[in-house]
C-alpha cells in the first residue's frame, strides 16, 4: 500500500516536472503568419533636412526657425493586393520631432502578405476627443503633455513653434497650436498613399520600410500662403485653425517602399 | 452582572468602530449603485468603462477634497464646491482660487453629472472624466498642471495605498485618478427633493398650495428651458442679462468661436436652486427674488437674446413670483446635501 502511494506520488511528481520541462524546452514556433511593418517619417524643410533653431526660408520668402514640432498620426490601415485591409488597434502615435524613435512607427502582428497602399490620419478622430480620459500617447498627463486643451476639451494635432523676424509677436514667435475635432472647423486631415509597382511584403521574417516625407514647409502655403507679420500664431480652435489644416493636408507624402 | 457585560460589549463595539476613523470613513461607503431614476432620460455617461467600487469611490472622494490638485496646495474641489450648498459655493459670485485669486465665473454645483453632456457654463469641456482638468490647469482657480498633481500624488503613501485598493497597484496615472473623481462626481444622483417625493407619492409628502400654484406657474413659464426632471435642457441660451462691460465674458462663443453663440451660456438645472446662490454665470443675483425680476422687468435686448425671450418680458404678478419662489424651494434635496458619503473625509 505504503509503495502504491509513493509510486503514484513519483508519477505525478513527474509528470508535473516533464510540462515546465517541455515548456522550456521548446519555445512555439515562431508565428510566420504575421510580422511587423515599419513607416518612418523624415523631416524636411522643402529640400533640407528640419534642424531646430537653423534658419529656413518660407514660401512667403520669409526667415524663420523652428524649436517645437509635434504631430499625431492616429487610425492606420493598410491594404493588400486582395484589397483586404489591416487596422492597428488602438492606433494612436504622437510624433515629436525631438526625438527620432518617435518618427518610427512599428505596426505589429500585421498579418503576412503584400501591401500596395496605406492611409491613415493626421490628428485623433472625434470619438477619441470626446470619450474621457486615455492612456498612452493620448494620456495629457504624460506623452500627450501640451497636445491637450483642458478648457475646450481636445486634442492639439499638430504643435509648431518657433522665431521669424517679420512676426509681430514681441518676442518675435511664431506659433501654430491646431486642433478641433468637429463641425465645420475640424482639423483632421485623411491621408492614403499608393505604393505605386512596388508592394511591402510582411512575413514572419522580412520586415519592410513605408518612407513618409513631412515637409514642414507646406504649412505655410496651398490654399493659404501664411505671412508672418500677420499670422504668426493660431492656438485655438475655429476658422483661423481651419486654414491651417487645409494647409497641412499635403505635409506628408510617400517616398518609397524598403523590402 | 449581565448589565454590566452588555455594557462592555458595547463598549468594545465602540472602539471597534474608533479603530482608524481616518481609514474608516473611506470605507463606510456602501449602496454605491448606477441608477436612473424612474421617469429620467437615460444618462450620457455610465460607469461601464469605469465599474463602481468601494475603493474607487473612496479614492475619488479622497482626491475631491486633496488640496495638492493645487500648485501651492492650498485649494481642492471641494473649496469652492461645498456639500451643503449643493456643491455650489455658498455666497460668492466668484470663488478664490489659489493665491487668493479672483474667478471669472460663478462656481457651479455639482449632482446629477452624469446627465451632463457639456461641463462649465460654456460647455467647452466635453466629459466628466477631464472634467476637472479645467480647474485644475486654470491659472485663477488651481493653477497645477496635471502632470505635476500625478506626480505629487505618486509620492505620497497615502496615495499609494489608495490607488492600490481602488486598482490593485499602486501606479498612479491620470486615467485611474480622473475615473475615480467621475465615479465620486457621478455618484451624487441629487432625487430625493420634497418635489421628487410628491411626484413619486412617497412619505405621504403633498405641496401646499402655494406651492402648487408655483409648480403649476413653473411649468408655463419656466420648464421650456428649466426642462423637468433635471431642470435643464443643458442648452446655450442668452437670457437677456445685461453684459458686463468689465468681464466682457461672450460664453459659449469663447469655445465655438461663432457669432451665433455670443453671450449663449448653458442653462443651470434648477434642483438644490435655493441653495446654490448667488445666481447667474457672474452670481450678479444674491437672491431667487432678484432672479424672477430679471425675467420680469430686467431683459434686455441683447445679440443672440433667446428666442423665447423675444417678448421681453415674462408676465409674474407679486404673488406668482411668491408662488414660483416656494415651489423652487420643493427641489432642495437634504438628503443628498447632507449624505455623509460625499463628505470631506478630513473633517472626521
Amino acid at each position: 500500500m505504503k509503495l502504491k502511494i509513493i509510486s503514484i506520488c513519483l508519477i505525478i511528481a513527474s509528470i508535473s516536472c516533464k510540462k515546465e520541462k517541455k515548456a522550456d524546452a521548446e519555445p512555439l514556433p515562431p508565428d510566420t503568419s504575421k510580422g511587423t511593418l515599419k513607416i518612418d517619417f523624415e523631416h524636411l524643410v522643402d529640400a533640407s533636412p528640419l534642424v531646430f533653431n537653423q534658419k529656413y526660408v518660407s514660401p512667403k520668402g520669409d526667415t524663420f526657425q523652428i524649436s517645437k514640432f509635434n504631430y499625431f498620426i492616429s487610425n492606420i490601415m493598410i491594404t493588400k493586393n486582395d484589397n483586404s485591409t489591416f487596422a492597428e488597434a488602438d492606433s494612436y502615435h504622437l510624433i515629436f520631432h525631438s526625438d527620432p524613435a518617435s518618427k518610427i512607427i512599428n505596426l505589429v502582428n500585421v498579418p503576412a502578405g503584400s501591401y500596395k497602399s496605406i492611409s491613415f490620419m493626421l490628428g485623433i478622430d472625434s470619438t477619441t476627443n470626446a470619450s474621457g480620459i486615455k492612456t498612452g500617447a493620448l494620456d495629457p498627463a504624460g506623452i500627450a503633455a501640451g497636445m491637450y486643451w483642458t478648457w475646450n476639451t481636445g486634442y492639439i494635432f499638430m504643435k509648431l513653434e518657433g522665431i521669424s523676424p517679420k512676426s509681430n509677436d514681441v518676442n518675435k514667435s511664431i506659433q501654430y497650436h491646431i486642433g478641433g475635432y468637429g463641425g465645420v472647423n475640424k482639423t483632421q486631415r485623411n491621408f492614403t498613399f499608393s505604393f505605386g509597382l512596388t508592394t511591402a511584403n510582411v512575413s514572419g521574417t522580412a520586415t519592410p520600410y513605408i518612407h513618409l516625407v513631412t515637409n514642414l514647409n507646406e504649412v505655410f502655403k496651398t490654399p493659404t500662403l501664411i505671412d508672418f507679420t500677420t499670422q504668426y500664431s493660431q492656438v485655438a480652435v475655429g476658422s483661423g485653425a481651419k486654414i491651417f489644416a487645409d494647409n497641412y493636408s499635403d505635409m506628408i507624402t510617400f517616398k518609397s517602399v524598403q523590402n | 452582572m449581565f448589565k454590566i457585560s452588555v455594557l462592555f460589549l458595547l463598549l468594545l463595539f465602540a472602539f471597534a468602530c474608533k479603530v482608524d476613523p481616518k481609514i474608516n470613513s473611506f470605507l463606510v461607503e456602501d449602496n454605491l449603485t448606477e441608477m436612473v431614476p424612474a421617469g429620467w432620460p437615460q444618462p450620457v455617461y455610465t460607469f461601464s468603462v469605469n465599474t463602481i467600487s468601494k475603493d474607487k469611490f473612496a479614492l475619488g472622494r479622497v482626491l475631491f477634497y486633496e488640496t495638492m490638485l493645487s500648485k501651492n496646495n492650498s485649494v481642492s474641489c471641494g473649496s469652492c464646491h461645498q456639500q451643503f450648498v449643493a456643491f455650489a459655493n455658498a455666497d460668492h459670485a466668484f470663488s478664490h482660487g489659489l493665491y487668493d485669486l479672483s474667478g471669472r465665473r460663478n462656481a457651479p454645483a455639482i449632482f446629477n453629472v452624469n446627465w451632463i453632456p457639456l461641463f462649465m457654463h460654456d460647455g467647452g469641456i466635453n466629459h466628466i472624466e477631464v472634467q476637472p482638468l479645467g480647474p485644475i490647469s486654470n491659472t485663477l482657480e488651481m493653477g497645477e498642471n496635471i502632470n505635476d498633481v500625478i506626480t505629487k500624488l505618486q509620492a505620497s503613501a497615502k496615495y499609494k495605498t489608495l490607488f492600490k485598493n481602488a486598482y490593485g497597484n499602486e501606479e498612479v496615472n491620470s486615467q485611474k485618478m480622473l475615473r475615480a473623481m467621475a465615479q465620486f462626481m457621478g455618484l451624487m444622483y441629487s432625487n430625493n427633493s420634497k418635489y421628487d417625493y410628491y411626484k413619486r407619492g412617497e412619505n405621504y409628502v403633498q405641496l401646499n398650495p402655494a406651492e402648487l400654484r408655483g409648480y403649476s406657474l413653473f411649468l408655463n413659464n419656466c420648464n421650456s428651458c428649466h426642462k423637468e426632471p433635471l431642470f435643464s435642457d443643458y442648452r446655450f441660451r442668452n437670457n437677456g442679462l445685461q453684459v458686463n462691460v468689465f468681464l466682457k465674458d461672450s460664453g459659449r462663443a469663447n469655445i465655438t468661436r461663432l457669432t451665433e453663440d455670443i453671450y449663449k451660456f448653458k442653462t443651470p438645472s434648477l434642483r438644490n436652486i435655493a441653495k446654490t446662490g448667488p445666481y447667474m454665470h457672474d452670481g450678479r443675483f444674491a437672491t431667487l427674488e432678484e432672479c424672477l425680476d430679471h425675467y420680469t422687468n430686467g431683459i434686455t435686448n441683447q445679440v443672440n437674446l433667446d428666442p423665447l425671450l423675444q417678448s421681453g418680458s415674462i408676465p409674474l404678478s407679486t404673488q406668482d413670483k411668491a408662488d414660483i419662489i416656494s415651489f423652487l424651494n420643493t427641489l432642495t434635496d437634504y438628503k443628498f446635501i447632507n449624505d455623509k458619503r460625499f463628505a470631506d473625509p478630513n473633517l472626521k
